[in-house]
């Protein structure tokens, strides 16, 4: 997450995984805050083509998805949520896969 | 339909062998289908509870070769035991497996993912021919594939297939005889570097430079609009409802005949080996033991086969993985996984076959805690018996027993539920959760003859391996019933109400009573062990509510129980306390010896398979007993 100040100052802030973090009460009003710059594909709107950036996650996990075609640079599409939301439904290299949402959250889109 | 032993399809040493393999999904098993004729039987190998399908090519396809189907690979990274017996074939780590050329086959719609796992093929130098499935397929994805400029580009003969249709099979097989006696030089796939990010990199560039697919994929179509109201918000899942409804209509409703005439036909063959020699004992035994004690089990079977039937059905249009979809959520919360939702299905038919189906979860932690649950599954041996008490229990009207006999089958869901949770938030909050990743497959419209086949497969896979320690359980039981102690000899046969059985039950006795019932429905409890539903064969026995006539037996049972007293206090048996207590010990009991011995086999140790016996009877019984006391000392008898 990266937040500007309105002097111009930008201070970039990161967020790891589940973390909370609180601003001092002065500061709040003076924050802007834009589009985050890495997300991951449970945030991407459906049917929208993103690429992939890079994997984050348990290693071997992540090697297992890297292994299965999900590398950097390629191209995936949210298809679809399944009713209870979770898993959601990739395309892939012309593949469906059904990913649950803390897999999906291991990849990091562009 | 094949109905050769395991010595007809041993390998010919002379001959070559296949080894199939590809991708889940990829067509790999209806392919082994159409070279071997259906010709095949599935394999097991000591250590691994993964079994492989091997046969013979049809003579007329040319030379006779051995084939082995290895299950399908997704990655070799962090696999399953069905993947890693099928890396260590390609790789030529397996002692028994020594395959001597390939038949890769490869999805034409999803080329690279496909051609990224023949790098592990490519890399082994074996002779190798690609089999490309699907191309039928690539119509509804809008492309179009030069199969010459594949093969040029990867120095491998590629041969489309339809393996439904028999398309290109003899083809294949041509093709590998090519290959005979040629130097097996480098060809593309083995020049694939073997990391992931390098290795598709090397196929999307090869497949670039080969212009072999004109135009990029669009997605298919079909497969998009039947699966956005399959999984639609709302109807997704009153659509899996209705497909699990009607499966169970399928396996209770469509089975029933043929149960009938596998019942009529197993007391017939029974009856008429007592009539060889009335007197003889072993001819006792052969009849009522064995034949009968089958009988049992084998009534089972069509039910069985409507469930393998309508299980690949599914798999094969492509909703199997769907539904696993759907309730991943749910399933995975408890420690499960959404294909843990086959197995438990089957669970409702019988536990055996459901065993087996637990082998498609990858992870051993979740299909362990599948496997655990499994023996709560209201099964259908225990509908008899629901059946005679529920009748007992509620004799005014049918539709009473009906709602007890559903409430029974929620309950015994949500009893299930619990129970994982509870197991894996408590004893197996360790092991790390597996990855889901599945693959959809794309929609088709299932063949029937590749699905009976298949079916056929399964079916026979289960009778060789559930068949003989049905057998045994029987017989064993049977002689426990029918042989007693009598003075001066250490073994006689003896009518029931002597037997081991019932020493047994008698020296329960101080057991039994505080589940209001006596030592006669003791017997009955441990013959159930042979199969849930011989309960009502031997209360009918120990009642002596024997009757030649089917119709009235259940009213004869059922008059004799309402009158049966204890000797001692000449109270009321059967009264609403103690049948409550005896569903609810039929709900939680693991009595099914077969369903230990199959867990046992599976699991490759006695640790599972003793735990659930002893935690699901012991349950069982404790509850059994909570309910009767509590519901006596509230005032009802």
């Amino acid at each position: 997450m990266r937040s500007r100040f309105t002097s111009g100052i930008v201070t970039v802030v990161k967020v790891e995984n589940d973390s909370r973090f609180h601003l001092e009460g002065h500061l709040k009003g003076h924050l802007q805050i834009v589009e985050p710059t890495a997300r991951t594909l449970t945030s991407i709107p459906l049917n929208k083509e993103v690429r992939i950036g890079r994997l984050d996650g348990p290693k071997q996990d992540c090697a297992r998805l890297l292994d299965l075609g999900f590398t950097p640079g390629e191209p995936i599409v949210v298809t679809q949520h399944v009713p209870l939301g979770d898993p959601l439904i990739v395309r892939l290299r012309g593949a469906l896969l059904a990913l649950r949402k803390r897999e999906a959250d291991w990849i990091l889109v562009e | 339909m094949s109905t050769q032993t395991a010595g007809d399809l041993a390998v010919d040493p002379k001959d070559q062998v296949v080894c199939l393999v590809g991708m889940p999904n990829s067509g790999k098993t209806t392919l082994m289908n159409a070279l071997t004729g259906g010709n095949f039987k599935t394999a097991n190998y000591a250590g691994v509870t993964v079994s492989v399908l091997r046969g013979r090519t049809r003579p007329e396809f040319g030379t006779p070769r051995n084939v082995v189907d290895l299950p399908g690979v997704h990655s070799s990274v962090e696999p399953s035991p069905e993947e890693e017996l099928a890396v260590a074939v390609i790789e030529g780590r397996h002692s028994k497996v020594q395959p001597d050329a390939f038949i890769l086959v490869v999805d034409a719609t999803q080329l690279e993912r496909h051609l990224k796992f023949g790098g592990l093929v490519g890399r082994r130098g074996k002779p190798t021919v690609v089999a490309l499935t699907m191309v039928d397929l690539l119509d509804r994805t809008g492309q179009s594939l030069s199969v010459l400029k594949l093969a040029n580009a990867l120095g491998i003969p590629v041969v489309p297939v339809d393996p439904r249709t028999g398309a290109g099979v003899k083809e294949v097989l041509a093709a590998l005889d090519g290959l005979k006696g040629m130097l097996w030089v480098g060809n593309a796939l083995a020049e694939m570097p073997p990391e992931p990010v390098a290795g598709y990199k090397y196929v999307t560039e090869l497949l670039r430079r080969s212009g072999a697919v004109s135009r990029t994929a669009r997605p298919d179509s079909l497969t998009s609009r039947i699966d956005r109201f399959v999984l639609h918000r709302y109807f997704g899942f009153p659509v899996f409802f209705l497909v699990l409804i009607s499966l169970f209509a399928a396996i209770f409703w469509l089975a029933q005949p043929f149960m009938d005439v596998i019942d009529a036909g197993f007391a017939a063959a029974a009856a008429g080996t007592k009539a060889i020699a009335p007197e003889s004992v072993i001819m006792q035994f052969l009849g009522d033991g064995v034949i009968a004690g089958v009988g049992a089990v084998a009534v089972f079977f069509p039910q069985i086969m409507i469930l393998f039937f309508l299980m690949t059905l599914l798999e094969d249009s492509g909703y199997l993985a769907r539904g696993a979809a759907l309730v991943d959520r749910p399933l995975s919360f408890l420690g499960l996984h959404g294909r843990s939702f086959v197995p438990m299905l089957s669970g409702y038919a019988c536990a055996i076959p459901a065993v087996f189906a637990a082998r498609a979860i990858p992870a051993r932690r979740e299909r362990m805690l599948t496997i655990w649950i499994l023996p709560l599954m209201s099964c259908s041996a225990r509908l008899p018996v629901y059946a005679l008490l529920l009748a007992a229990l509620l004799p005014a009207a049918a539709w009473q027993a009906g709602l007890g006999l559903a409430a029974i089958y929620v309950a015994s869901l949500l009893i299930a539920s619990i129970i994982a949770g509870i197991t894996a938030r408590i004893f197996m909050k360790h092991g790390k959760p597996s990855l889901l990743a599945m693959e959809l497959p794309a929609y088709r419209i299932p063949r029937w003859w590749p699905i009976l086949r298949m079916t056929w497969a399964r079916g026979s896979s289960y009778l060789q391996r559930a068949g003989i320690p049905i057998l045994i359980v029987s017989a064993v039981l049977w002689m426990v019933s029918n042989f007693g102690h009598v003075p001066g000899r250490f073994i006689s046969p003896t009518p029931m109400e002597d037997s081991f059985a019932s020493t047994l039950g008698q020296k329960m006795e101080p057991v039994l009573r505080p589940m209001g019932v006596d030592w006669r429905v003791g017997v009955g409890l441990i013959s159930a062990f042979a199969a849930r539903e011989v309960f009502v064969s031997s209360m009918a026995i120990v009642f002596h509510a024997d009757s030649s006539d089917e119709q009235t037996q259940q009213e004869h049972l059922l008059k004799e129980m309402s009158s049966a007293v204890f000797p001692d206090t000449g109270a009321r048996i059967f009264t609403p306390a103690s049948i409550l207590g005896l569903v609810v010990f039929f709900f939680f009991s693991l009595q099914c010896f077969s369903t230990v011995a199959v867990v046992k086999k599976e699991m490759g140790s006695w640790k599972l398979a003793g735990l659930q016996l002893l935690f699901y009877t012991g349950l069982g019984y404790l509850l059994a007993v909570l309910s009767v006391q509590t519901l006596r000392a509230f005032g009802v008898a």
